[in-house]
């Protein structure tokens, strides 16, 4: 009965670990560059949906946040080629190596298919004086540096859609103040409280904001208006008299090298998933896309492959003007900051020392109790040492050895250490790495890697 | 009763709705325990969920979720020295040392108690005055948010336990650490050592676990902190067994309730206020009820703080449960999201056609009506279950060393890995705890650094912001509430000079008369 019922534990805390040979047979990462909630996830998180409904394994969303996207776009791209890791690129892959931010470009990836493309769009708030591009316009030209815009950080997307219309009208784009922002949220806000006139941002974006009338739009910087309903209203720079279009994209791609099959698997899902051909839950991604008011223009790899030249041949052409050089953001320069942290942590340990000064010659005068010391027994010492590196070890051998494994030795190893039995430390390791690996992999979708058990 | 309110009591009590309130307050208890996983990665796992049910019970469920790892985050926090959430570090040291002593389950019951009642009332706020207090948010330009970064850290600093040049430094070398990557503001790389993964700077939460678990289990490892009770035997009838383990739990947080009534909507109203404001959250609330907390005590009160006080535990967590309620009032009257839950939100009901702004208060008051009984009904099944979490996890007390200490080192290292899948964050972690480990030795308090790597990068874009719409310093103080708030700032500042004055002519006085 007994022996019964542990084989049944057993079987459960392995569950879920068989493998076939057929791709994928294991669930697939996809990497997005900017945080939960914004516009890249939420589509993210949608194309994640479909595919799995298409691939039939967990396809899980990990947003690699920072570095104005160069985390995430590397995580996606420098992954190992073996399509078990998706990478959504968005518009900045074209704009980061300009900048020096990195070496990534867009030809270092197997393109599959762009999903969107957002017109960037200027927008003010329903009692500002500008109903027209025109006024904005002469509002520039008359009193130029005085109106404030924000949308995302320096020389971000937005900031170049704006500073890209400004040179189109034969103004400096220092003439509109760009305030650094950490995306269009915080900008939507900052023009809610009068803080700047205008935000440069794409509509979906804006959304809530302008569904409600509490802000307008003045133009969509786009070759045709939008075509989703109810946003049809909104006047593109073209029919106000402006030649200047920029849009911001997202798409999927593979490491370089992953294999022609691999590719040729995911696109034969996407193609599905983008025509309406998969539906869950009674919806498909295109109606999904439209009821957001995402764009839904797609391009396949050889087209979607071009398109990020041309892109990348643009934003080429406009970071490298002098007057891109100029745009720095505000009076005060990088390095201030650190050095004003770096100056009053300084500061505290003068003061700190001043403090322990005073501090010894009070107890040097009240000769105090001490506790007695308990001495540190050599084993204790291997073990305070070896936390340290078990953690450096789990980190460099845990893809290449497997997670039960690692997290098996790891717990076996401490477990001697602080003296348990053979039996307990055995047990605790073959138990506890399985446990954590459910309720990782299992409940909370965190890939961990398989190693030699092949799970 | 008026229809919409009807309508809203059917769907949120039917099957459905109730079984996904029930669900996510289970899985939402259990994620929250665990450390390393946020309440928002939570709520953004549900989100798949949450498409196949209808928008009163999706939007129930994420409420739900929210407010039950919230609190389960304290279960680390209490247990293990692991803040559960950033909002926890500001009680850590005291909530573990009250294990230490063998009374965790009173302190647990304190912090379940007040989050409960904290979560409630912030719940009232909401509904009472939602749109009339959503205007307030507008106020709110870069002058004002960057007053309310630099209050929030000052209070973290001089609150601390030691002397504020120890808090002053634990803060610097937070400020510092945050300022490693390449931040939006300024859009180049700093400190980052020619290192790729440095590039996106430190998280906070490997941070976190570092600072606090990892650098505990150093410590544990050479010397044993936890005392290990005897285990008690149940003796007698289970009614008497459940009887006296709800005494232990909730007894001291039922009488504490009737004497802080003062503090409680001190407390509240700051989480309310701060959660109301878009992008500042629970953390920030925490340390400000934490240090307005320690203020009003008395002297041998405030040498409690840091070493084990429930009154400043209550009060941290009071005000970081107010202020979940209080992030959905700007995500629901002006679809602006509170913080990163409520943007998730904010995607979720667009997605089921319900559109946050002003109108929907008119045209689609049903599920307002839903998402305020939700708030309510998941505050109150919190006690049952919380109760029960409570009784699980403090079995992790009796667990021997052996066992637990190598799972704790597992999970903080599989934790910090979890946020991003990153490597780099295991080796953050690592670096962090070692770094922790060596400032306890010197007595310095890690909770300020916490903070500083969340807020640093907010404190420099809205100085930044400032300094770039206006040259003059006068800028600062233009508006009335940057103004008040600067005013407080400052104070904050000038407190411990004042108080180390005051007690040098005290002590010149005694020296002059005796």
């Amino acid at each position: 009965m007994r022996s019964l019922l542990l084989s049944g534990i057993f079987c459960g805390l392995f569950a879920g670990c068989t493998r076939t040979d057929e791709y994928p047979n294991r669930p697939i990462t996809l990497t997005c560059p900017w945080s939960p909630g914004g516009g890249t996830d939420r589509v993210s998180r949608q194309i994640a949906y479909y595919l799995e409904q298409e691939l039939n394994v967990p396809v899980n969303v990990i947003n690699a946040t920072g570095g104005q996207g160069v985390t995430g776009h590397a995580r996606g791209l420098l992954a190992r080629p073996d399509g078990y890791t998706l990478a959504m690129m968005t518009l900045e892959l074209n704009m980061l190596h300009w900048r020096g931010l990195t070496d990534l470009n867009w030809k270092q990836c197997e393109p599959l298919m762009s999903l969107n493309e957002d017109a960037a769009a200027l927008f003010v708030r329903s009692d500002s004086a500008f109903t027209t591009m025109k006024q904005l316009e002469d509002a520039v030209r008359n009193r130029p540096g005085e109106l404030k815009a924000s949308g995302t950080a320096s020389l971000g997307a937005w900031h170049l859609a704006l500073a890209g219309w400004l040179l189109s009208i034969d103004r400096q784009p220092t003439d509109v103040v760009w305030i650094p922002s950490q995306g269009s949220d915080p900008s939507l806000q900052e023009m809610m409280s009068g803080g700047i006139d205008i935000v440069c941002c794409s509509v979906p974006e804006a959304r809530s904001l302008l569904d409600t009338n509490q802000i307008r739009c003045l133009a969509l910087m786009a070759d045709q208006r939008l075509t989703q309903p109810g946003l049809e209203e909104y006047k593109t720079l073209k029919e106000q008299g402006c030649d200047w279009t920029l849009a911001g994209w997202r798409g999927l791609a593979l490491p370089k090298e992953t294999p022609v099959e691999i590719q040729k698997r995911l696109m034969t899902a996407l193609r599905r998933i983008v025509t309406g051909k998969v539906e869950r839950n009674g919806q498909t991604f295109p109606e999904y896309m439209d009821s957001e008011g995402f764009d839904r223009t797609w391009r396949e790899t050889k087209n979607f492959a071009a398109f990020m030249k041309r892109s990348d041949a643009t934003f080429g052409e406009l970071l490298k003007r002098d007057e891109f050089q100029e745009v720095r953001s505000g009076p005060v320069g990088p390095h201030a900051f650190p050095l004003l942290a770096a100056a009053m942590g300084a500061c505290c340990l003068v003061m700190i020392g001043f403090e322990q000064s005073k501090q010894q010659n009070t107890i040097l005068s009240a000769s105090g109790n001490r506790k007695p010391k308990v001495p540190v027994t050599v084993i204790q010492w291997i073990a305070f040492f070896a936390v340290p590196a078990a953690a450096t070890a789990y980190a460099l051998f845990v893809d290449e050895v497997g997670f039960i494994p690692a997290a098996a030795a790891i717990l076996l190893t401490f477990a001697l250490l602080l003296r348990a039995s053979i039996t307990a430390a055995i047990l605790l390791a073959v138990i506890g790495s399985a446990m954590i690996y459910q309720v990782f992999t299992g409940l909370l979708r965190v890939p961990l890697p398989p190693g030699w058990l092949g799970w | 009763m008026s229809d919409a309110l009807q309508i809203a009591l059917q769907n949120t009590f039917s099957p459905a709705t109730l079984l996904a309130i029930f669900v996510s307050a289970t899985c939402g208890l259990f994620i929250g325990a665990i450390p390393g996983l946020t309440a928002t990665m939570a709520v953004a796992l549900m989100v798949p969920f949450t498409f196949f049910l209808d928008p009163v019970a999706g939007v129930a469920a994420i409420v739900t979720m929210e407010a039950c790892c919230i609190f389960a985050g304290d279960i680390p926090t209490t247990l293990m020295r692991i803040p559960g959430t950033p909002s926890s570090a500001a009680y850590v040291d005291d909530a573990y040392a009250l294990t230490c002593r063998n009374e965790h389950e009173k302190t647990l019951g304190v912090s379940l108690t007040f989050s409960i009642v904290g979560g409630l009332i912030g719940a009232v706020v909401l509904i009472v005055a939602a749109p009339q207090l959503a205007r307030i948010a507008f106020e709110f330009s870069s002058y004002e948010y960057f007053w309310l970064c630099a209050l929030g850290l000052s209070c973290a600093a001089v609150v601390s336990q030691g002397s504020a040049a120890r808090g002053m430094l634990s803060l610097a070398i937070g400020l510092l650490i945050s300022c490693i990557g390449i931040g939006s503001t300024h859009g180049i790389p700093r400190l980052t050592l020619g290192i790729n993964q440095l590039s996106s700077g430190i998280s906070f939460i490997p941070a976190m676990i570092g600072l606090f678990g990892f650098s505990e289990v150093l410590r544990n490892v050479l010397a044993p902190t936890l005392h290990q009770p005897a285990a008690a035997s149940p003796d007698g009838p289970f009614e008497s067994h459940l009887k006296s383990a709800w005494n232990n739990v909730f007894g001291d947080a039922f009488g504490r309730l009737k004497q802080s009534i003062g503090r409680i909507l001190t407390s509240s109203t700051i989480g309310s206020v701060i959660g109301m404001l878009p992008g500042a959250g629970a953390d920030i609330a925490a340390w400000i009820s934490y240090a307005v907390s320690k203020q009003r005590s008395t002297p041998e009160q405030q040498k409690e703080y840091g070493r084990g006080s429930l009154q400043g535990i209550a009060d941290a967590t009071t005000a970081n449960n107010a202020s979940l309620a209080g992030a959905w009032i700007p995500a629901l009257v002006l679809g602006i999201p509170g913080d990163s839950v409520t943007a998730i939100v904010i995607g979720v009901l667009l997605m089921k056609n319900v559109n946050p702004g002003p109108d929907i208060f008119e045209n689609q008051l049903p599920i307002v009506y839903s998402i305020y009984i939700t708030f309510i009904l998941a505050n109150l099944l919190l006690i049952p279950l919380g109760f029960v979490a409570i009784r699980l996890g403090s079995q992790i007390v009796r667990v021997p060393r052996h066992i637990i200490l190598p799972l704790i080192l597992m999970f903080c290292i599989v934790g910090s890995f979890a946020i991003n899948s990153s490597y780099f964050d295991v080796y953050a972690m690592l670096g962090m705890g070692l770094l922790g480990f060596v400032l306890e030795k010197y007595k310095v308090p890690l909770g300020p650094i916490v903070l500083g790597i969340i807020l640093g990068g907010r404190l420099e874009e809205t100085l930044v912001q400032c300094l770039t719409k206006s040259d003059s310093l006068a800028a600062f103080f233009s508006r009335p509430i940057a103004a008040g708030l600067g005013v407080l700032c400052i104070s904050v500042w000038l407190w411990p000079l004042a108080s180390r004055l005051m007690s040098l002519r005290n002590n010149s006085t005694d020296t002059t008369n005796s």
